[in-house]
């Protein structure tokens, strides 16, 4: 036998080809291959190994599955005779013959590549087969067919290396012990600037994955599909639709045997994302076969916040609520009553169904999350361009083509895993370089060139001190800028005049001089530079003008309507909504209290400036409103309290009524806003579990008993009817018909198309073009048809709010070094003035506190507020509340986590895993700890998502550390990125 | 092209006829039950039923010897390939075991200072071990996914020396032992060891050999790397001690009564 036993196999040997390169972690590999083998908690065929380097920034991931080795040890091991384990003489498949395996585990103890898995349950060793059923069907495997990285590949092994070293690939030596492993691993490209190698001597973080908690998820979340045999798990038809939970908007499929539904994949026909699709896609399955869900109206039966209710039927619940809204309405006015809504809610719905309901009711104070993740940038966005939607797409052609790819506070491996992995994979293709500028080394800094660790809530001053270098040095597109950017030469002398240089900006941002000079000259000289935009940027104070620095960056750089260059912050509002006849709309007398729900608490608490009596929340807002000390006293303080929800939480304890609500296959919907400007259609499939109902059909029924059915109309619980006649009135959608979106097999169209027959456009705003609905020539669709940064009118906008249209510096209020910052003159309790940007919204008015003035900062740390707080997204199977429900994901990541440097850890003895208390001036919760060293050490990161309430693993909202009183006056955008912390160790 | 599919193996129908946790609990509760329930009663019962010798408690032994050895006998039908099922023959293996050892428990009508009551201690740890092994092991197992990593790096270039010179001396080995088979999936079987005990013991030290540098049992946790070893290594101690017992008994019952009258059924009374 030769010493490389592989040499040794058979020609038709299969293998995965595994690229360490592309694979983002997200474990959408580990869902898929549990739905397609029916595995239950603690069961693997494969998994997702996160490495982290102990001592420098540095993350990897390894997905591990059985290697089909040439020698195989588990074989070996196996001391059944004839073996319990086989290996196909043709294909070098190694299989487990479960009929025969009596579950010593000896083949577990054997495999040196901790490859074998185990069916606790049913006492039996399981492993990869390769999905032997698909190969058999002539179907790649489950892994591979999903996998957003575009990490895993089958194929012949000998093919597959050939491949590889053709395209210069290092293949990674991992035979150790000479067993001649049948799985290629492409070693993590070369970088010079790359320290760190976690996969050789990198720890997993003992809270992924932890067997010490899958105790709670307990025997229930095996239910059908997950471990029933497969012949009851067989599609028989397969449905194509969307996901409705992420601003990726994959498109999928809904594999159904009769009428239950058995699986969600990607689906393969969709030309973009060509089958590819994240982990939360796929665990929606869980969602709607979930014990959890809510089945009944149910109306309170003890104090609020207890919990306690009795069952009612919906005649009883909505006769009763629509009654003490109309008591609401007669004694304090029809303004009195907020709405609340967002993305478990839908956009059909919230632009539909609550938007016709909210007209003809008459109250303005109607909102979604948007105050919360992206108000600042869409205001940006509408001010700069004329529209919130991003002109580019993701295709080979447009973003593809990109040669540099600059992410700033947008973590897009983990937000929207897919879109990442076309990212990604054109960057390792056509050798273009990333840079991430971000806190934290996050999933999307571990693929990049360069990590830039820069402070929090700072990013304005990266970007003007960027813009004054390539000024300075003459970098900029001078011809763009003169055609297309208003008011170029203002922004210049002011950020010229201010002397906002490298230098200046290098302390305050935590970053050296050279190095923003550096990533500037690379911005200005690519030829093509995507600068990716999100929450790291808008979930500040100063979004509004990050946001618009970071576009006068792109303009001047003549990154703006060309393929390959852009400011691109994620998701493009979906230009949608219905409107109820003129003659039939109340008109409210007041103002919407302010522009964010959090804004509203004052008015529920004390009445001021008027008082808010009635709250419908379609969302969870006792876990995502900042100060949850003060929502849940503003929500105890209400006469009515309506919760519309998939599953009970925090707010359900203090609603009078829950409503259990449907979702995406259950209803009939469109998926979220997403980058790509897709509206992605979902058809309504199955029944909804128990008494649960659409949205739509909810406010129907309810708008029924107030008297809006000539407009809420029966007919309109069809959704998909709904939208053809109401929703898609707007030229750059009205050609999204129904039929359109049923013309094709994954169910999207991209927008503007203003009629059924229009052709998609991948790129928008291209140099000759007109803008959708605008006159002949205007490029762009603002009143000068040019990107405008700076006009008379803009300022005198920004004035009536004591601000100015001009790109001043300011920071947050909480900070390790005093920076200025930005003051509320006007509080909730008072009427405000109206705002300049939103119709019919009272604002505050701000001004620009300069540190020497006052340093709130230096006040908090004097008390030991000493570290930054960092909020954020959770790892991509997780998103917001959601996935808390899906036993999978919460056997991935189960418990909230606060990321800290080793240095900090050290210093305050803690170890990794163990349960600290984090707090701030506005509260305290409690996490585990996770020592990372990819994080700046005066810094920490928790997540967002957990409730006390949730099912598996409750922990306290990360929003009670948050503050509702630090916000934009123009956006009303709450800054929930940048707050000062003290982390405690608690007695072991 | 399309890829083959396998051509061996499983066929993704499952048809296994598991012991679950749940009838495992309750045989072994039931168990523990009569056990207690009678241990209770011991001091009321009628001498008959007191005396371990006594025929119907002989009986009794006899009967749950018999079920100890269908017992052992799953560790000869599981190396074999003879009997069927193994996972059926598992299920009897626990099964039998465990009436077994409640019948001899019985038998030794609380006779526990004396050598005999070494096996009562060698078969309860036997049951212990084997329901802890069933009941709580397997989550252990089962998080052994993805823990081990030490094989994904190159290695020590000094072990891949040594396993190169392990699997050249396996293979020559092999050529002798076993000339058909192919060193890649061979491990000794009982038919190796009765035909060719010297050169079977050769190869069976070679894989341990090769066990060890590959650090296996050290990759995992004491307990779920010896479990197995401890339990088969008490379970011959126990065999070993039953055949002693039954044959003293049987042979020299006269010794074992050491003067008392002899109540058991045996063939000589020395």
């Amino acid at each position: 036998m030769s010493a490389d036993p592989s040499h040794a196999a058979p020609a038709g040997r299969l293998a995965l080809l595994i690229d360490l390169e592309r694979c983002i972690g997200c474990k959408s590999c580990e869902v898929a291959c549990k739905q397609e083998h029916g595995l239950g908690p603690g069961e693997y065929r494969n998994r997702v190994v996160w490495l982290a380097d102990p001592e420098r920034p540095g993350l990897d991931f390894l997905p591990v599955a059985c290697q089909h080795c040439a020698r195989p040890a588990c074989l070996r091991a196996c001391p059944v005779n004839p073996k319990a384990i086989t290996k196909d003489a043709e294909t070098g498949v190694v299989r487990v013959d479960e009929d025969r395996c009596t579950g010593c585990g000896e083949c577990v103890v054997a495999c040196p590549y901790g490859a074998m898995g185990y069916d606790s349950r049913d006492h039996h060793a399981v492993k990869c087969d390769l999905c032997a059923e698909r190969r058999a069907a002539g179907r790649d495997t489950a892994c591979a067919s999903v996998c957003p990285g575009h990490a895993i590949q089958l194929g012949r092994r000998d093919e597959l290396l050939t491949t590889a070293l053709a395209q210069g690939r290092e293949v990674r030596d991992h035979d150790a012990f000479l067993l001649g492993p049948a799985t290629l691993y492409l070693d993590r490209v070369h970088r010079p600037e790359r320290r760190s190698w976690p996969l050789d001597r990198g720890t997993a973080p003992v809270l992924v994955d932890d067997p010490s908690r899958r105790g709670a998820l307990g025997e229930s979340p095996t239910a059908y599909p997950y471990r029933a045999p497969r012949a009851a798990r067989e599609a028989e038809r397969v449905e194509p639709g969307g996901c409705n939970i992420c601003f990726n908007c994959c498109s999928t499929q809904f594999h159904f045997h009769g009428d239950r539904l058995v699986r969600i994949t990607g689906n393969p026909d969709d030309p973009v994302l060509k089958g590819k699709v994240c982990p939360k896609s796929q665990l929606t399955v869980q969602l709607y076969a979930s014990e959890h869900r809510l089945t009944r109206p149910l109306m309170r039966i003890g104090p609020r916040g207890e919990g306690r209710f009795e069952p009612v039927s919906w005649e009883t619940a909505l006769d009763a609520i629509a009654e003490r809204l109309r008591a609401v309405r007669e004694r304090h006015g029809p303004e009195t009553l907020g709405i609340f809504s967002g993305t478990r809610t839908g956009l059909l719905t919230n632009r539909g169904y609550i938007r016709l309901f909210s007209q003809l009711w008459g109250t303005p104070n109607v909102q979604s999350t948007e105050p919360f993740c992206s108000s600042g940038k869409n205001l940006a966005y509408t001010l700069t361009q004329g529209t919130s939607v991003s002109g580019n797409s993701y295709t080979e052609s447009d973003i593809g083509s990109a040669a540099l790819y600059v992410y700033v506070g947008d973590n897009q491996a983990e937000t929207r895993p897919v879109y990442f992995g076309m990212v990604n994979d054109w960057r390792i293709r056509n050798g273009a370089r990333m840079v991430v500028v971000d806190p934290r080394h996050t999933v999307t800094a571990s693929k990049a060139d360069r990590w830039l660790p820069i402070r929090t809530g700072t990013d304005l001053a990266l970007a003007l001190a960027m813009i004054h270098h390539i000024l300075t040095r003459g970098l900029e597109d001078r011809a763009f800028c003169a055609r297309w950017v208003l008011g170029w030469e203002d922004w210049r002398d002011f950020v010229a005049a201010r002397g906002y240089t490298p230098d200046w900006a290098a302390p305050i941002t935590g970053l050296a001089a050279a190095d923003i000079r550096w990533l500037a000259e690379q911005i200005a000289t690519a030829d093509g530079c995507v600068i990716f935009g999100s929450r790291g940027l808008n979930q500040h104070t100063n979004s509004l003008q990050t946001n618009r620095a970071f576009m006068f960056l792109a303009a001047i750089t003549g990154n703006w309507g060309r393929p390959g260059g852009a400011y691109f912050n994620m998701s493009a509002s979906v230009p949608i909504g219905a409107d109820a006849p003129a003659e039939r709309r109340v008109k409210p007398t007041r103002p919407m209290v302010r522009q964010s729900p959090t804004g509203w608490l004052r008015a529920m608490i004390d009445g001021r400036p008027y008082p808010m009596k009635a709250l419908i929340a379609c969302n969870n807002p006792l876990a995502q409103w900042p100060d949850q000390d003060a929502a849940r006293e503003a929500l105890s303080a209400l006469d009515l309290l309506v919760h519309i929800d998939l599953f009970p939480n925090e707010t359900s304890a203090y609603a009078d009524f829950v409503l259990p609500a449907a979702t995406g296959i259950e209803k009939g919907e469109i998926g979220r806003a997403n980058d790509d400007r897709r509206i992605v259609w979902i058809d309504r499939m199955v029944e909804p579990p128990g008494e649960a109902r659409p949205d739509g059909w909810i406010w129907i029924e309810l708008g029924k008993r107030l008297g809006f059915d000539d407009v809420l109309e029966e007919r309109f619980k069809d959704s998909a009817l709904f939208w053809d006649e109401r929703l898609i009135g707007d030229p750059q959608v009205r050609g999204i018909t129904q039929r359109r979106l049923h013309s094709v097999p994954y169910r999207w169209v991209r927008f503007p198309v203003e009629s059924e027959d229009a052709p998609e456009r991948d790129t928008l705003y291209l140099e000759g073009t007109t803008a959708i609905g605008q006159p002949e020539g205007k490029r762009f669709p603002t009143a000068s048809g040019k990107l405008e940064f700076f006009t008379e009118a803009l300022e005198a906008r920004f004035a009536k709010l004591g601000l100015s249209a001009l790109p001043e510096f300011y920071g947050e209020r909480e900070h390790l070094v005093d920076l200025p910052w930005l003051e509320l003159l006007d509080a909730d309790d008072t009427p405000g003035v109206p705002s300049p940007f939103y119709a019919g919204v009272a604002s505050s008015r701000g001004r620009i506190v300069q540190p020497r003035e006052e340093a709130p900062g230096a006040r908090l740390r004097a008390q030991g507020y000493d570290t930054e707080l960092v909020t954020g997204r959770a790892p991509a199977p997780q998103f917001h509340g959601w996935t808390h429900y899906a036993w999978q994901a919460q056997e991935m990541w189960p418990d909230l986590f606060v990321q800290i440097h080793p240095e900090k850890a050290a210093a305050l003895g803690i170890e990794d895993g163990e349960r600290v208390r984090i707090e701030t001036a506005h509260g305290a919760i409690e996490a585990r700890a996770w020592i990372y060293a990819g994080i700046r050490p005066t810094a920490v990161f928790v997540p967002i998502g957990w409730g006390e309430r949730q099912p598996f693993h409750p922990w306290r909202s990360v929003n009670f550390l948050t503050d509702a009183s630090q916000r934009d006056p123009t956006a009303d955008q709450t800054n929930l990125k940048s707050l000062l912390c003290r982390v405690v160790r608690l007695e072991r | 092209m399309p890829l083959p599919a396998s051509t061996t193996g499983a066929t993704g129908t499952v048809h296994r006829r598991d012991l679950g946790n749940r009838a495992l609990g309750v045989m072994v509760g039931v168990a523990a039950a009569v056990l207690a329930a009678w241990a209770l009663a011991l001091p009321a019962l009628p001498s008959p039923l007191r005396e371990p010798g006594a025929p119907l408690l002989q009986s009794m032994a006899i009967a749950g010897s018999l079920l100890l050895l269908v017992s052992v006998a799953f560790v000869a039908v599981k190396r074999t390939g003879r009997g069927g099922s193994p996972v059926t023959w598992f299920a009897a293996h626990v099964t039998c075991a465990t009436l077994g050892t409640v019948l001899v428990v019985i038998h030794a009508s609380g006779r526990l200072g004396r050598p005999p009551a070494l096996l009562l201690v060698g078969l309860l740890a036997l049951v212990v071990l084997g329901v802890w092994a069933r009941l709580r092991l397997p989550a252990r197992i089962a998080s052994t996914f993805g823990t081990k990593r030490r094989a994904f790096a190159p290695g020590s270039a000094v072990v891949r020396a040594r396993l190169a010179a392990v699997l050249a001396e396996k293979q020559a080995l092999l050529a002798e032992l076993d000339p058909d088979a192919s060193e890649a999936t061979f491990s000794v079987t009982p038919r190796h060891w009765l035909r060719r005990p010297r050169l079977a013991r050769a190869y069976a030290r070679l894989a341990a050999t090769e066990a060890r540098l590959m650090g296996q049992r050290a990759s995992v946790g004491p307990a779920q790397a010896w479990w197995r070893a401890l339990h088969i290594g008490v379970a011959a101690l126990v065999v070993l001690g039953l055949l002693v017992h039954v044959a003293t008994v049987t042979f020299f019952a006269g010794w074992v009564a050491d003067g008392r009258a002899i109540h058991w059924w045996h063939l000589t009374a020395w």
